[in-house]
């Protein structure tokens, strides 16, 4: 690595834009310890440590800590399909009430107790305990009981069909020998917790790293790195200088810093799809807004690629709805860039521009349409993009203001849109049903924030929650973006990409679509490796 | 006033500033617009908005439906048998946490107030003892240009020459993962930080201190008259220039501990040391209050401590602080601080000088 090639690294962090690259020579190999490291641990920078390495209080937002100690009864593969974990198969009643799981024989935990289903018990009887505080708990809303037939089996009874239920039980078991009698949200578990998975957590100091071991009787194979160092480093420039210094090995990385990462050869980088979208939610008591055809028009007002240039550098794709994957239907909702077509909705819904040069903003009865943009303040990335959009919108002649709020002093009922974000790569009833679904609405204390009400959406998304195979479920999707795509609750955005640095001679980083923050990174680290 | 009466006053005057950061503190963080309760499941869910009814319950179980003043009494009566209850967020016991990240920071600080005292008693001396205008000219450009540098600049400017660039020193942490944290490792890590704090945090107003400090009295009565005595001439340097001379930089440099802490608040985040304002700054980021208001607490007790060392030390330096110790609260300003139209008259030299021969 040359001096001149870091200096590119510094200069690509904004707060260093006022520097002035100086002369120099070569850079020796000095503080960064590369001599230090060994051919099999590998070290990540990531910004922040989680609050806790407890995997039932990381709510789809598991760090890779807890994604490496923790295995659930069941993972999800490079498709985000749902594949045997802990659980070897399982069978379902034709009701779609009962789940017969098969364990393995041959799995210990990170002390060397053997793992059984009375650790499968244990864990979801803890979670669903009312005053558990679980995050996870609404995941497992809809069970009735779970039973241990033996070592191996355990059956779990619903009190309603539920069609997110598996990939809901991809979340981590816990020990029942390490927490049967306490509180399983223990803080001092969340500092040394103890898994299943392909790596242990062997030490670790707060807001500076965790280290992790390789499991080796992990029960998917030894893992191929003996060592996995995450590091917590929270100034993207610092970040960038020591992947470039060799401090680290890995990083995730800006936008802003992505071209230094391509130009240094010894680095990969790897731009991995997320299931984080990002969306304009709009305020149904708002009469003007409530008009579908005005929410309609706002979608095709909106110059999505325009967008993901501008605000995400290009590292983001344009959202057309709230699902991706294999329950997306690319055509029901195309909400392309049209201005065309905004100007035929707008003069359908009654209104025409106002202004002696007909530029003006749409205007009915005197009343031109005018709203606020709102979002979190502290959110740079959500605040840029609402800038933006107010910006375009305002072009198509709506007369939007862009309004960032602390985000304590945001009050939901009183906004008129907002930058919203939601999503997810694995069953989407847990990012629909909570924000679309009438009975989810904010004034019942849901999070259907827009207060957002259609009943052809309501009948799809219950539909889709109960469907017992994949053609059912396929079908209520289906239905459910038809629905969105006449009654658009949001005007979609862009969905973000996940940026990481890898070294150029390692192997096994595979990608998949990522969770929130670009987490599920290390979802098959066992099978990473030196080259 | 004898020291001990001196140093009873003192300490109870700082107990009673102690209650009011506390009390303030609880009183703003409860004014300010933010709900903690929100914050932990916002936490929990990554950052996903919490129905309104799950924050209802959050805050019951933490106890933030009481009023200001039950909370502020139960949190008292726990923080003065030293329980400072548990983080909000993370469920650890705060003052573990707390534990953890204030040796961090009084290292780096006290690294920083070393290398900031010596940095600035060589270039203000030189600069007040040279004769060369240029030399003098030299300094003032350089005083100038790092006086009005921000702290994280200079950080960052040290992380790309030295780490980047040069790669001579490691870019941040203390020490390397899983690396025993050997004396060598410590101090090659705070080398940067500590420069950092030290020379961008007002170091350009503490070598005009110590010059303009010095090169005043250099040119005072009773210098010339030690010197007709025949002190030798370190003598003269040390007791008659430099311990009169230094009041006003020492005194500042007490007063100054709450500017260092507030440095060093960004120079921990840039360096990923471990540290109160890193502790602080994420805690304030999460809505952990619990954290945060530990974290001001023992802010403000290295503050007091350090404004106490400072008046101690000046009052060595300057032995009329000790005569009139009843005004000790209000040590003797700089002689003739920048800025500053309240500070007292210069030192009466000759009553310095017979003072410091009478000893």
């Amino acid at each position: 690595m040359t001096g001149r090639r870091a200096a590119a690294w510094v200069l690509a962090a904004p707060l260093a834009l006022s520097l002035v690259a100086c002369s120099g020579g070569q850079g020796a190999a000095g503080g960064g310890a590369a001599g230090v490291q060994d051919a099999a641990s590998f070290t990540y920078a990531e910004s922040q440590s989680p609050d806790t390495f407890n995997p039932v209080m990381q709510d789809e937002h598991t760090d890779p800590v807890t994604e490496m100690v923790f295995r659930g009864l069941v993972g999800h593969d490079a498709q985000n399909q749902v594949v045997p974990a802990l659980a070897t198969g399982w069978t379902v009643s034709a009701d779609g009430l009962t789940y017969e799981l098969a364990l393995r024989d041959d799995v210990t935990w990170h002390d060397g107790e053997p793992f059984t289903s009375a650790d499968v018990v244990f864990t979801l009887d803890a979670v669903r305990d009312p005053g558990s505080g679980a995050a996870t708990q609404h995941k497992l809303a809809a069970l009735d009981s779970v039973e241990a037939l033996d070592d191996t089996t355990v059956v779990i009874t619903l009190s309603r069909p539920d069609a997110a239920l598996l990939d809901d039980l991809a979340m981590g078991i816990l020990p029942e020998h390490v927490l049967a009698g306490e509180d399983i949200t223990d803080p001092a578990f969340g500092r040394a917790p103890i898994g299943t998975g392909p790596f242990e957590l062997v030490d670790v100091e707060t807001d500076q790293f965790a280290r992790l071991e390789a499991n080796d009787a992990f029960y998917g194979g030894a893992p191929r790195l003996d060592e996995v160092i995450i590091t917590y480093v929270p100034d993207a420039s610092a970040r960038a200088v020591q992947l470039a210094t060799g401090e680290v090995d890995a990083a995730y990385v800006e936008p802003q810093q992505a071209a230094a990462v391509e130009e240094d050869e010894d680095l990969r980088l790897e731009v991995w799809p997320t299931a984080d979208y990002r969306a304009l939610m709009i305020n149904m008591d708002d009469p003007t807004l409530a008009d579908p055809r005005v929410r309609r028009a706002l979608n095709h007002a909106v110059d999505r690629d325009a967008l993901v240039d501008g605000v995400l550098l290009g590292y983001g794709e344009p959202a057309t709805g709230p699902l991706r994957g294999p329950y997306e239907q690319p055509g029901a909702a195309p909400s392309t860039f049209d201005p065309a077509t905004v100007g035929r909705l707008m003069t359908e819904a009654g209104y025409a521009r106002g202004g002696s040069d007909g530029a003006g903003p749409w205007t009915k009865d005197g009343e031109p349409v005018s709203f606020s943009v709102s979002t979190f303040a502290e959110d740079d990335l959500r605040v840029a993009m609402g800038d933006v959009v107010t910006t375009q919108l305002k072009e198509q002649g709506f007369d939007a203001v862009a309004d960032p709020q602390p985000r304590d002093a945001v009050t939901w009922e009183d906004l008129d849109t907002f930058v919203i974000g939601w999503g997810t790569p694995y069953h989407p009833d847990t990012s629909l049903y909570s924000p679309f679904h009438s009975s989810q609405v904010l004034a019942q204390g849901g999070s259907n924030l827009g207060s957002y009400v259609n009943a052809d959406v309501d009948a799809a998304l219950d539909a889709g929650r109960t469907a017992r195979d994949e053609d059912a479920e396929a079908q209520a999707y289906g239905r459910f973006q038809e629905a969105i795509a006449e009654d658009p609750p949001y005007v979609w955005l862009a969905y973000l990409q996940a940026l990481n640095a890898f070294p150029a001679d390692f192997a096994g980083p595979q990608e998949r679509t990522l969770e929130h923050h670009g987490y599920g990174l290390f979802w098959n680290a066992e099978d990473w490796r030196w080259e | 006033m004898s020291p001990a009466g001196w140093f009873a006053r003192r300490a109870a005057g700082s107990l009673a500033v102690l209650v009011a950061v506390s009390l303030l503190c609880f009183a703003l963080l409860d004014l300010a617009p933010g709900d903690p309760a929100r914050a932990v499941l916002e936490a929990r869910s990554g950052g996903r908005v919490p129905p309104a009814a799950a924050v209802e319950a959050q805050r019951a179980a933490m106890g933030l439906d009481e009023p200001l003043p039950v909370r502020y009494l139960t949190w008292a009566g726990g923080a003065v048998r030293g329980d400072l209850g548990v983080s909000t967020i993370t469920g650890r016991p705060v003052a573990e946490v707390v534990g953890e990240a204030v040796p961090w920071t009084l290292l780096l600080a006290g690294a920083a107030t070393v290398l900031s005292v010596v940095g600035a008693l060589t270039v203000g001396l030189l600069a007040a003892t040279t004769r060369s205008r240029w030399l003098r000219r030299a300094v003032e450009a350089f005083v100038l240009v790092l006086g009005g540098t921000p702290g994280f600049v200079t950080g960052l400017v040290l992380l790309f020459v030295f780490a980047a660039r040069l790669q001579v020193l490691p870019s941040g942490g203390v020490g390397r993962p899983g690396q025993a944290l050997t004396l060598g490792v410590v101090t090659a890590h705070l080398v940067l930080p500590a420069a950092a704090l030290a020379f961008g945090h007002h170091f350009g107003v503490y070598v005009r201190l110590v010059q303009s400090g010095v090169s005043r009295i250099a040119a005072a009565p009773h210098v010339d008259s030690a010197r007709a005595r025949g002190l030798h001439p370190a003598v003269v340097a040390r007791r008659h220039l430099l311990r009169p001379g230094l009041v006003p930089f020492v005194t500042r440099l007490g007063v100054g501990t709450g500017g260092l802490l507030a440095g060093a608040y960004a120079v921990e985040v840039i360096f990923s040391w471990p540290g109160l304002g890193r502790l602080a700054i994420d805690a304030a980021r999460s809505q952990d209050f619990t954290v945060l208001t530990a974290a001001v607490l023992v802010t403000a007790v290295c503050v007091l401590a350090a404004n106490l060392l400072g008046e101690l030390a000046a009052s060595w330096l300057d032995p009329r602080v000790r005569l009139v110790g009843a005004t000790a609260s209000t040590a003797p300003g700089p002689p003739d601080a920048p800025g500053s139209p309240t500070a007292p008259a210069a030192p009466d030299a000759a009553r310095a000088e017979v003072l410091a021969d009478a000893r």
